[in-house]
This record gives C-alpha cells, sequence and structure tokens, in this order.
C-alpha cells in the first residue's frame, strides 16, 4: 500500500505556518502536512507516533523553525537525534537566521539541510519545490514506499 | 550566499565506471568548483585527515557523496566514523549506492546519512538526480 508522504512542520509564526502550507503543493508528491506551535508539542506528537496511534502517522521528514518559545529547536533536535527511535528521521532546519553559529550548531548537530526563510510566497514555493524535490523523488525513505 | 565559496564535493566510490560518470555530472554543474574522487574509505579518511591540517591539495569537503559495498571498511563503517568525530560531524554524507534494501536505508538514516539515493541505471537520470541534489545542498541549503 502506498501511503502519502507525511511532514511535520514545528513552527510557532502563524504566517509562516500559512505560507509553509500553501508552498507545499508540488503535483507529484502527495503529502500530508501537520504543524505544531512548538518543541513541546512536537515531542508529544512524536510520542503518540511511538505508540502507533493511528491518527498521528509517523513523519517522514521534521521541518524544524529554530526560535521558538520554550523548547529551541536546536534542543528539539539533539532530542531527535539522541533518540534510537526517532533519528533516522530527517530533519531539516528552516529559520530566519543566518548567523554561521546557528549553520555549524545545527549540522553539529546532524541537520539535513539548513533552510533560511524566503521574504515571499515564490521563495517560499521555490524551496518547498527543491525541498521535496530532493527528500522525496532523488531519496528513498525509511520505509520505502513508492511516488509516482 | 553560496557563490562566494569554493564548493569542494567528495566521492567515496570504488567502481572505476561510477567513479567517472558521478564526477562527470557533478563537474557538469557550474557551482561545484572541486571534485574529488577517492577508491576507499581508508583513502576517503586520509584525505579528511590531511583537510583537517589545512592541506591545499585536500580542501574540506562540503558534502560526501558515500558508496555503501566497498572494499576493506565498509561505507557505514565509514559514515559511522565521520559522525563520531567532532570535526568532521557537521559535513552532509549522503549515501549513493546499488542497493536499495531497507535494512541499508534505515541503518544509513540511523547512522545520519543527509539523503539515500540509489544509482540510477543511466547516465541521463544520474545527471537529473545530481543536478536536484546540488540544487537541495548549495542553493536551497544553507552550508559551511
Amino acid at each position: 500500500m502506498f501511503r502519502d508522504v507525511v511532514i511535520l512542520l514545528v513552527e510557532d509564526d502563524l504566517g509562516d505556518q500559512k505560507l509553509i502550507e500553501k508552498s507545499l503543493n508540488n503535483e507529484r508528491i502527495l503529502n500530508e502536512l501537520i504543524t505544531v506551535n512548538d518543541a513541546e508539542n512536537a515531542l508529544q506528537y512524536l510520542q503518540r507516533c511511538q505508540d502507533g496511534e493511528k491518527e498521528s502517522p509517523r513523519p517522514d521528514l521534521i521541518l524544524l523553525d529554530l526560535n521558538m518559545p520554550g523548547m529551541g529547536g536546536k534542543e528539539f533536535l539533539s532530542r531527535i537525534k539522541n533518540n534510537p527511535e526517532l533519528n533516522d528521521i530527517p530533519v531539516v532546519v528552516l529559520t530566519t537566521s543566518d548567523s554561521e553559529q546557528d549553520v555549524l550548531e545545527s549540522y553539529k548537530l546532524q541537520a539535513s539541510g539548513y533552510i533560511k526563510k524566503p521574504v515571499t510566497l515564490q521563495g517560499f514555493q521555490e524551496v518547498m519545490k527543491d525541498l521535496e524535490e530532493y527528500w522525496f523523488v532523488v531519496c528513498k525513505n525509511f520505509p520505502q514506499r513508492q511516488l509516482s | 550566499m553560496q557563490n562566494s565559496k569554493n564548493i569542494v564535493v567528495l566521492i567515496v566510490e570504488d567502481d572505476p565506471i561510477d567513479q567517472k560518470s558521478i564526477e562527470r555530472a557533478f563537474s557538469n554543474q557550474e557551482m561545484i568548483d572541486r571534485v574529488s574522487v577517492v577508491s576507499s574509505a581508508e583513502e576517503a579518511l586520509g584525505y579528511l585527515n590531511r583537510s583537517k591540517e589545512q592541506d591545499g591539495d585536500s580542501p574540506r569537503p562540503n558534502l560526501i557523496l558515500l558508496d555503501l559495498a566497498l572494499p576493506g571498511m565498509q561505507g557505514k563503517e565509514f559514515l559511522k566514523c565521520i559522525k563520531e568525530d567532532e570535526q568532521l560531524c557537521s559535513i552532509p554524507v549522503v549515501v549513493l549506492t546499488a542497493s536499495d534494501n531497507d535494512a541499508d536505508i534505515e541503518q544509513s538514516y540511523k547512522l545520519y546519512a543527509a539523503g539515500y539515493a540509489q544509482k540510477p541505471l543511466n547516465a541521463a537520470e544520474l545527471d537529473n538526480i545530481v543536478k536536484k541534489l546540488v540544487k537541495y545542498w548549495f542553493t536551497t541549503s544553507s552550508l559551511l
């Protein structure tokens, strides 16, 4: 059985949530976008996935903002990558920061990409298209599924 | 952000025919300044150790392309070495291999591969994959 690609978006800004939702519409890929407002909610969501809850499908990819209220994005990234049940899920940082320090720390924590948020809808669309093409056309994911 | 930088890709691949075609596909991409090819994981580690000493002939790669089935040290063992090395762990490693079995895919991601692509059957498909890969890593993403 083929299923849609599941993307978990961890983002507190409502405007950016909308822009990303609008931009994830590559017609080659069916995706289900699950949005949570902070890292704590993302961890709870992932716990429900691990518990096998049907309405909480395991994400194939996590899109992560760095600056969030409460637990920061880097702390969340570190927890995911140190959890043997979750560390195979690619986490792509999507943030307004382009400080070299943030880029370096994110890669050291095993982010699978670091994308600076574009400022226009068109910019978001281009970025999301490249991201989908790389992760869901070029790359094979686990568990494997075929995309037509 | 990347345009001002010298972009270096290291390819770890033992098959001479694959070496040539992958090297060519990367060299065709305008933004890549240098493609270095090594035939084994041991050679790759030698290269990366020289890059730590700022050896001008072995510039630090921005991205590593890794075959899994290698003579001597295997691709996964190499991946583990890189990701345990404080100075090297920030370099994204993308697996490019003939295998598409679930265990290889899962284990590679667990060892923090930053992508897993299966080697395509023809040159046109390889060019297409490399083009998308280069776009993602060097235009869409910021690298160090």
